[in-house]
């Protein structure tokens, strides 16, 4: 329990550092929001009108301090401010919109990318020098080596465009209307098929050959002989035995993993049009969008965090030796 | 380590990569690729020079077309590989030696300068990288130096990690134990053995960090979060994008690109991974023993403890 | 614990990557029912509910601007005449300081209520009221509005100003009983649009989709003819062709690249498009507050070293023309003074007559090529432009390439949008790409190009005349026009404003923009067409209302 604790102590501290970054960024860089705000609308607007909306977004020139305080508070109270962009809808709003569906993609991919590379990572180590061992690790690091985007550029183009198996984006059929039913879970699933196979594809072979190397150590290791010697079934030593602490680096892994894939599948979501938080970001950035950047800079980053914390929990309840310790 | 030693280091590389075939087929893309890097542009012409109709598929006189702008596609790939392996190399560079400072000052002196620091770079780690590279580089003004700066802090905190787990086992050594009995300074310690014992660790994690700084670089640029106006994988495929590539089927505008970007990350990876056969002292015993039973016309059985061959 | 509990995470997945697989081959879904029409004008990744037509341009949801909300008077850009709408007559009273419009009879609002024109005093009593709404300005030359009955309303202008008429009939009208009851109208979402325009029904908003209904009381008997709007969200440019390409959408606004190849040619028999040449023109301008473009001569030798059609075919695909000398677009035909055209050869490329232009104005080259200014620094120039507008890049290289012909080295450079903008408004640039200002007469497109008045000092942000020129000439014309109702007599002086432009050349014409539109005929009629010009086509075209023709056209096949 007290690692626990110590991990969300953790959690907090690093959702405050967010927090400030947040906060101080944009006032210690080049550049006026106000400025920003004049840009986005092309001159079209006249001046009057402009000041009008200048104090609509409460600009002010209080003290730093008092400026950090407010807006800390806001945070807390769950108000991240006016999208200039999206006017008058507040941030929280326009994040509401999108992010199910960035947690969906990033969340599946990456739970499907650990899964299946680690078990081909388990038997790459348990066959070594097989087939699985020989040929997958280097192909998969060959693909691992695109950029994600353009993965999905190409995946686009081959199965989406040209052969037309796979729609061309978007989340779900534009007729369907969003429910808890069969048909709706199967359209979506279609439309996950490309990006999220894509985001799999670039992160499989680090799984793999992180497990793999892991295992390998674990094979060679004393218990693991022992239980070999025993006469145990060679499945069950391979799983109960070696698979399970093998886990654990890549289990550290995955919390970083989240983080990382997270980035990567707002790329992957700008290609396939998917509704979730990456075409939101960029066209923020685009627009000077500054309060709706980040906004959901710091609500993908409280995602990471939350996940890294299940994350510590797993592997509490994984490793032995924090288990014995807390018994 | 005297400099003979270090010579003699260099030259076991140079033979340990050419007796791994990973590592070779790495050293072989890689030294393609800074080859094209380095002299290419000499040859490549004004890649920004419009030269014919935009979107006009390979032809004899544009072997890889050209683009939207109506520019080469193949001296932009050219040059663009100069600028991306520069900010790549240097950003990786940058990373490990920040990495290794703050690394290896948590790890060698412990106590409270270690609590700071990992917490410090914990958070960073636990960060999530592209957004935050996002919002750090929306704020400056585009170019090679807001990039270089944004992955430099987006991307330092790993190898602190790294080698800071690398000094603790480092200096529970025996030999970094006697040398501080005998009252050795701790600079020098540092300096003289507990550095040249990470070298090799060090140019694993540039390696890596110098393909994390390469994708991401394009990431960023393909976003138009760099000088746009400037030459470079990303921007050749921001442009590929903003220009419609896929609507107008012209491949030839982002396929050669991320081919590019993928083959040099692999050989990065396969240098790197076949610098793990090499250093790595659990396979590199597991190898010895497999020369040994092959020159022996045997093969490995289940009986010895350390190879596991399944095959 | 057992194996098969240990490994429980991983027999979810299974199926879950079994079903991804499956799903993979469930067949195409199905397409939109017949009268709904599918339409791409915003590029966004997911809808926000915001019907308020009050609020900037750009935060409400399309077309809140012309199809849900109506003005007074629509004006249609491609006949360049006015076509009554909310109100059906102007009249112009008391030496020109009272403007009287009539409001239509029997309009009714979406929820069944009248209109009448004390709305329209209601609408802009809350401009004056909420100055954030007041996106044309009508309050900088307006005194007071009054509803005299309920069909007629007096604006009362501060000094006389007839082309403050243009903002008035422009203006959209909220309906006083929804609206009087909104506290702060600026920040007010308005997802309920109560509306006299033909589509007024909310029938779907989600993320990824909304869909409009037709309005149940719309004052046209029988229209609009399609049932519904529907907007799909494609976050760009790219996707939203795609859809056209693949039937998905039936009408857009897009630059599409190579459009006959990319778009007509997968479907000839359906697959149209129209790009009548009623945007903004786009110019080269030249900062006249710096030396050497403070020189008339200079001004125009740059504009001969332009290979125009050049730069319409590599920047444009050709679907534009070059600039004659008016720098007038396809939307002032009826203005236009042909022999001011017949005479302006200083639009033509003619780069020897350029050279020797500047050869007699006594800029010499230097032993590099370069010409000098007197002081002897070489003519070494940038070329402002927005990064990924490419059009404007290849425009600007083309341009770069000219001038290099007269010995200026003139080198292309992009910034971002934000970074152009601030540097333009600000005068802070040698040379730069920019667009012109646009309104229903010549006299804003002129008064941003030429009047005195618009000339902010350098260093101070101006929303228009960028490259700081005032003439006094213009200024004269201009304020004559300001004044001048009769329309035979305000064409005499649109003659003269082209006359003093093609005199002076303050900024240097290159091409008009195209207006978007791409369309699909298979299950809908009566778009307008080169055949049948009857409005403009493009789904962008709603700042005066030009949509609302398109709209109470179209009918389903």
């Amino acid at each position: 329990m007290r690692y626990i604790l110590r991990r969300f102590g953790f959690y907090v501290l690093a959702a405050w550092v967010a927090l400030t970054m947040n906060f101080f960024l944009p006032r210690l860089m080049p550049g006026d929001p106000a400025t920003a705000l004049f840009a986005r609308f092309k001159g079209r607007l006249s001046p009057e009108a402009m000041q009008g909306l200048r104090e609509a977004f409460g600009f002010t020139h209080e003290p730093l301090l008092k400026q950090y305080i407010t807006y800390l508070g806001h945070v807390l109270k769950g108000d991240l401010g006016i999208s200039v962009a999206y006017f008058p809808s507040p941030v929280m709003k326009v994040i509401g919109t999108g992010f199910v569906w960035t947690l969906f993609l990033a969340g599946s991919a990456v739970v499907l990318s650990f899964a299946i590379g680690t078990l081909l990572g388990v038997a790459a180590a348990w066959w070594r020098r097989g087939w699985v061992d020989t040929w997958l690790p280097s192909a998969l690091v060959f693909v691992g080596a695109f950029p994600y985007f353009w993965l999905a550029m190409v995946a686009l183009y081959v199965f989406g465009f040209t052969l037309g198996w796979f729609p061309l984006g978007h989340a779900y059929s534009d007729d369907i209307t969003p429910s808890w039913s069969f048909g709706f879970a199967i359209d979506v699933l279609r439309h996950a098929v490309l990006p999220v196979g894509t985001v799999i594809l670039v992160t499989l072979g680090g799984w793999l050959l992180s497990m793999r190397n892991s295992m390998i150590a674990v094979l060679g290791s004393d218990y693991v002989n022992l239980a070999r010697a025993k006469g145990l079934p060679p499945a069950r030593v391979a799983l109960r035995y070696a698979a399970r602490n093998a886990l654990l680096p890549s289990v550290t892994g995955f919390g970083m993993a989240l983080g990382f894939v997270l980035g990567g599948s707002l790329l992957t979501e700008i290609v396939f049009s998917y509704p979730g938080q990456g075409y939101l970001l960029v066209q923020a950035v685009r627009n000077q969008d500054y309060a709706l950047m980040q906004g959901i800079f710091l609500v993908i980053t409280l995602a990471v965090l939350g996940a890294n914390l299940c994350v510590d929990i797993f592997y509490l309840w994984l490793d032995p030796r924090t288990r014995e310790s807390r018994s | 380590m005297s400099d003979s030693n270090v010579a003699s280091g260099i030259t076991a590389w140079v033979d340990a990569i050419r007796r791994d075939r990973k590592a070779s087929i790495g050293a072989v893309l890689l030294a393609l690729f800074v080859i094209v890097g380095v002299f290419g542009p000499l040859f490549a012409g004004d890649p920004q020079a419009l030269v014919g109709i935009p979107l006009q598929p390979p032809s004899a006189a544009h072997w890889l077309g050209t683009n939207g702008q109506g520019q080469d596609v193949l001296a932009q790939l050219v040059v663009g590989t100069r600028v991306s392996l520069a900010i790549g190399f240097g950003v990786g560079i940058m990373v490990v030696l920040i990495g290794a400072l703050v690394g290896v000052m948590a790890g060698y002196f412990g106590g409270r300068v270690d609590g700071l620091l990992s917490v410090l770079f914990n958070v960073f780690l636990v960060l999530p990288g592209l957004p935050l590279a996002i919002v750090i580089a929306a704020y400056l003004p585009s170019g090679p130096l807001t990039l270089a700066l944004v992955l430099v802090v987006t991307g330092w905190a790993w190898n602190a990690r790294v080698l800071r787990a690398q000094t603790l086992a480092l200096r529970q050594r025996d030999f970094v134990a006697a040398a501080i009995v005998s009252g050795e300074s701790k600079r020098r310690i540092l300096v003289s053995e507990i550095l040249p014992n990470m070298m090799s660790l060090l140019v694993a994690q540039v390696i890596g960090s110098t393909v994390y700084a390469i994708g991401a670089q394009v990431g960023l640029e393909f976003l138009g979060l760099g000088d746009v106006s400037a030459v470079t994988w990303g921007t050749n495929l921001y442009w590929a994008q903003n220009d419609s590539a896929i609507l107008t089927g012209a491949w030839w505008t982002f396929a050669p690109t991320g081919l590019c970007v993928a083959l040099v990350g692999f050989g990065l990876t396969m240098l790197n991974s076949g610098f793990d056969e090499i250093t790595n002292p659990r396979l590199q015993l597991e190898r010895a023993w497999r020369a040994h039973l092959g020159a022996a016309g045997q093969k490995a059985g289940r009986s010895t403890p350390v190879v596991v061959d399944r095959g | 614990m057992s194996l098969r509990a240990r490994f429980r995470g991983a027999g979810i997945l299974f199926p879950l990557l079994l079903a991804f697989g499956g799903a993979a081959c469930a067949p195409e879904h199905a397409r939109a029912p017949k009268g709904v029409l599918i339409v791409s004008q915003e590029q966004q990744s997911s809808w926000i509910r915001n019907f308020n037509p009050l609020t900037t341009a750009t935060s409400a949801r399309w077309p809140t601007l012309a199809g849900v909300y109506e003005p007074l008077f629509v004006f249609n850009s491609v006949k360049s005449q006015y076509v009554p709408w909310l109100a059906v007559a102007r009249e112009w009273r008391e030496q020109n300081r009272v403007l009287r419009l009539t409001t239509r009879r029997g309009v009714l609002w979406s929820d069944g209520r009248p209109f009448s024109a004390r709305d329209v005093a209601f609408t802009f009593d809350l401009l004056r009221r909420f100055k954030a709404l007041d996106r044309r300005g009508v309050w900088g030359f307006l005194d007071g509005v009054t509803a005299v009955n309920d069909s007629t309303v007096d604006f009362r202008f501060q000094r006389v100003f007839i082309p403050g008429f243009d903002e008035v009939a422009a203006q959209l009208i909220v309906p006083r009983h929804a609206w009087s009851s909104v506290v702060d109208p600026v920040a007010f979402p308005n997802e309920k649009p109560v509306a006299t325009g033909p589509f007024t029904e909310v029938r779907v908003f989600q993320d990824q989709i909304y869909e409009l209904g037709r309005n149940p009381h719309y004052w046209q008997p029988g229209k609009p003819r399609v049932e519904a709007l529907r907007f799909p969200a494609y976050p760009s440019n790219d996707r939203a062709n795609l859809a056209l390409v693949f039937d998905e959408a039936d009408w857009a606004g897009n630059f599409i690249p190579a459009v006959d190849r990319v778009f007509v040619k997968r479907r000839p028999q359906d697959h149209r498009y129209w790009f009548p040449l009623t945007g903004s023109s786009i110019f080269l301008y030249p900062n006249t507050t710096r030396v050497p473009f403070n020189d008339v001569r200079v001004r125009k030798a740059l504009s001969m070293a332009i290979d125009r059609n050049l730069l319409v075919d590599v920047a444009l695909y050709h679907y534009s023309r070059p600039a004659d000398a008016t720098g007038l677009s396809d939307a002032y035909s009826a203005w236009l003074d042909t022999t001011v055209i017949a005479r302006g050869d200083w639009v033509k490329h003619d780069l020897a007559r350029a050279n020797s232009m500047l050869d007699s104005a006594g800029f010499r080259r230097g032993p590099d090529g370069l010409r000098r200014l007197p002081n002897g620094k070489p003519w070494n120039y940038e070329i402002l432009t927005v990064s990924g507008w490419s059009d404007w890049v290849r425009a600007s290289q083309v341009i770069s390439r000219g001038l290099a012909g007269l010995g200026i080295q003139a080198s292309v450079r992009t910034y971002d949008f934000a970074a152009w903008f601030q540097r333009v408004q600000e005068g802070n640039f040698d040379l730069s790409l920019g667009w012109s200002f646009e309104g229903p007469t010549p006299y804003n497109f002129y008064h941003w190009l030429m009047s005195s008045s618009t000339v902010k000092p350098i260093g101070e942000a101006s929303m228009g005349n960028w490259h700081r020129y005032g003439s006094p000439e213009a200024d004269r014309v201009l304020g004559a026009f300001e004044r001048e109702p009769d329309p035979a007599a305000q064409r005499g002086l649109c003659n003269e404003m082209q006359r003093i432009f093609s005199a002076e050349a303050p900024a240097i014409p290159l091409y008009p923009n195209p207006s978007w539109a791409e369309y699909n005929i298979r299950r809908f009629d009566g778009f307008p067409s080169a055949a049948n010009p009857y409005a403009d086509p493009s789904p962008n075209k709603f700042d005066r209302g030009d949509l609302l023709l398109v709209l109470t056209s179209l009918s389903p096949r």
